[in-house]
């Protein structure tokens, strides 16, 4: 279980560093990705991209939270906030990607929605690997 | 489902995580067939009479992340029937067993567009068609046993 939870504090950190490369790491660079910029003739990001991006990050999403949590639950069902933890991880998990989609067809607000979501999920779930971590070693 | 404590939280987001991701899945199929420039109705009728040509390339490109994404997302739905009190286990495995065959019959359908085995391109639009029912039938019979 430590081997998973280190493997995947590796995988949400260098995650959020692929978004940046992809997307941009603020939001001005992310707008342009989006919605492209005529001044400086950078063409939007295709649906096609875009939506192969949210298809992705949905399936890694699913799979790196259900561990963290399905991990979570097994050692800390006894915590009272265990099961908001959970809920809060899953629904900001599926908020950004959904975020991000919902952006590219209405506007600007929702980047930032995407990037509230996106960071907030990736340091909850790194905390929780966290937990999980030292909860193992320093019995 | 047996006793579970919290897990049936994990288990219930997941069915809507699965239905997101099997929702841009079609969405990117169709985008690849020209949705972008057409109606949903022409650009069935144009997967049928006339499917996008692709190459091997693009098809082993396209496969392989499917071949692992598509077995594992499978194998986990259909493992949490095992704890199902309400659905009796051999209605499950095989309901998960056709969903298997089905899901590699519509990764390999372009394969047979591609090698001219098939000209029309009704076979990936029945896989894919039967595979979505399939799985929304599992993630049903999953959310029936929380």
């Amino acid at each position: 279980m430590t081997g998973v939870c280190v493997a995947l504090l590796f995988y949400l950190g260098l995650d959020v560093v692929l978004h940046g490369y992809l997307l941009g790491t603020d939001i001005t660079e992310v707008s342009t990705t989006l919605y492209g910029n005529v001044e400086e003739f950078v063409e939007p990001i295709l649906l096609d991209s875009l939506l192969l991006q949210v298809h992705i990050d949905l399936f890694m999403s699913l799979f790196s939270i259900m561990i963290i949590a399905s991990m979570y639950i097994r050692l800390f069902s006894t915590k009272p906030s265990t099961k908001r933890l959970v809920h809060t991880l899953f629904t900001f998990g599926l908020a950004a990607p959904l975020a991000l989609l919902i952006a590219y067809f209405t506007s600007v607000e929702f980047i930032y929605s995407w990037g509230v979501s996106f960071l907030f999920v990736h340091l909850l779930a790194m905390g929780m690997a966290l937990a999980i971590i030292k909860k193992l070693l320093f019995k | 489902m047996k006793n579970l404590k919290l897990y049936h939280i994990p288990i219930a987001y997941m069915l809507v995580y699965v239905v997101a991701i099997l929702a841009t899945g079609v969405w990117l199929f169709l985008l690849s067939q020209g949705l972008g420039t057409t109606d949903i109705t022409q650009t069935l009728t144009k997967v049928v009479t006339f499917p996008e040509p692709k190459s091997l390339h693009n098809f082993i490109e396209v496969a392989t992340p499917h071949l692992f994404a598509m077995g594992t997302l499978i194998f986990v739905v259909a493992h949490f029937m095992l704890f199902s009190t309400k659905i009796s286990q051999r209605f499950s495995l095989r309901i998960s067993v056709l969903l298997f065959i089905v899901a590699l019959l519509n990764i390999a359908a372009y394969l047979l567009i591609i090698t001219g085995v098939v000209v029309s391109g009704w076979i990936k639009l029945f896989s894919m068609g039967l595979f979505i029912l399939l799985f929304l039938l599992l993630l049903g019979m999953v959310a029936f046993s929380l």
